[in-house]
């Protein structure tokens, strides 16, 4: 065996590289996991008139404030992308750090807000308003930490030149979490 | 996006989207949706806080994940992720968004909104403790109200074990109106089915467990009607 590279990665019936067709097909699975959660939160959350008492106690600017920090990080995803495809790893991987500093920043500022309301005694035992609440930002949140996670270590690759295609299927994910957190935010804090 | 749909068959290096555009409109699109609802409008709230989210998304999704120049297959393989997930909402949602049908009642759900509604009465959506909150609903609550909503149902309004939803029952609803039924029954025991059902209890598990719809004070309210039932207290 003169070559041992795997098949997997070099054959591709479709077309598509094969790591970015996995990647398409998590996200196909996520559609249906983050669609199943928020469809079943906004059929009750119709149903229910009672929790527009519970939904006014988020606190918007703090929802608004992590939208724009989610939204930066995807826009410097984006740059780190379009750096790895001009063979530059350096830049690339400068731009994964803005993006990892971006998940972090999120993350800081989604425990200064929980902090906060369960203090109030909002607790995810509360009712159901706030189960789903803690459920869905929680499921996202959990997506945030493994994405920057797997960003760190594909930026360190491309910061010595390895592996540059990595940079644009880790910023596909990273987009598409980004996109939950668009719908997260007007069904969780603007629709009161 | 309908002037990238030539490049479609052209790979995937040779596009060319001016990102810092697309980021500055979503940063606009963004302003929009927290301003939009302060107006307090109900269709403007519609349209700028969900609306807006769809154009966000697509923006996101066809420049920033570049699904505008993937392969077709991407675009089915979403694409059903999609419609499974509505086709799943849309077949449960006849059951989650109603809380009754011809013959059936969902009396949880009603008496959640109803519990909450009274909530909302009683402080005019203010924030308050929660102890608080409890208390007001407390005070607006009546036993004999509760017990014609849940028990009624299979115990029957008079208590008799003749609720419409019992004749199927087997084994049939308790009749608190039965001497007989009172002499193995203490009051510890009958609060103690309705928190925790009757096979807390060793009984059938027909009687479901009420304990989370009522509490602590409201219990003893409910059990205490319960016990009213009982012919040898008169």
């Amino acid at each position: 065996m003169a070559h041992a590279r795997p098949i997997a990665t070099t054959r591709s019936a479709t077309g598509i590289p094969t790591p970015r067709l996995a990647v398409w097909w998590i996200l196909a699975s996520e559609v249906v996991i983050f669609g199943g959660l928020l469809g079943a939160y906004l059929m009750h959350r119709l149903g229910h008139p009672e929790w527009a008492e519970a939904a006014s106690h988020t606190q918007t600017w703090i929802g608004a404030l992590n939208t724009f920090v989610l939204l930066t990080s995807s826009f410097t995803a984006v740059l780190a992308h379009q750096a790895a495809e001009k063979g530059n790893g350096k830049q690339a991987a400068k731009f994964l750090g803005f993006t990892i500093i971006g998940a972090l920043l999120f993350l800081v500022i989604k425990s200064y807000e929980w902090t906060t309301e369960i203090l109030a005694g909002y607790t995810i035992t509360a009712n159901n308003f706030w189960s789903f609440y803690y459920t869905a930002a929680g499921l996202h949140a959990l997506h945030v930490i493994a994405g920057a996670i797997i960003m760190g270590f594909v930026a360190v690759d491309a910061f010595r030149g390895r592996e540059l295609h990595r940079v644009e299927i880790i910023g596909i994910y990273w987009h598409f979490v980004d996109v939950v957190w668009i719908f997260l935010f007007p069904l969780l804090y603007i629709a009161k | 996006m309908s002037e990238n749909i030539h490049h479609d068959d052209h790979g995937h290096d040779d596009h060319h989207v001016n990102y810092t555009k697309i980021y500055l409109t979503l940063l606009v699109l963004f302003v929009i949706s927290v301003l939009g609802p302060e107006l307090g409008i109900r269709w403007v709230t519609l349209i700028t806080a969900f609306g807006i989210a769809i154009v966000k998304a697509r923006l996101v999704v066809n420049n920033f994940m570049h699904l505008a120049w993937e392969k077709r297959i991407v675009k089915w393989v979403l694409a059903t992720s999609l419609i499974l997930m509505f086709l799943m909402v849309a077949g449960v949602a006849p059951d989650v968004m109603n809380h009754e049908g011809n013959n059936w009642e969902n009396v949880a759900a009603k008496a959640e909104v109803e519990r909450g509604l009274a909530y909302m009465a009683g402080y005019g959506g203010e924030e308050e403790e929660e102890g608080e909150a409890e208390v007001v609903v407390a005070a607006g609550f009546n036993a004999e109200v509760s017990f014609g909503q849940i028990c009624a149902t299979c115990h029957g309004a008079g208590g008799a074990g003749d609720g419409v939803a019992g004749a199927a029952l087997d084994p049939p609803p308790a009749s608190f109106t039965d001497p007989a039924f009172w002499e193995t029954r203490d009051r510890e025991r009958i609060k103690t089915v309705i928190r925790d059902g009757a096979a807390a209890v060793g009984g059938s598990a027909l009687m479901a467990p009420w304990g989370a719809l009522y509490t602590e004070e409201q219990l003893d309210q409910v059990t205490d009607y319960v016990m009213s039932f009982n012919p040898g207290n008169e």
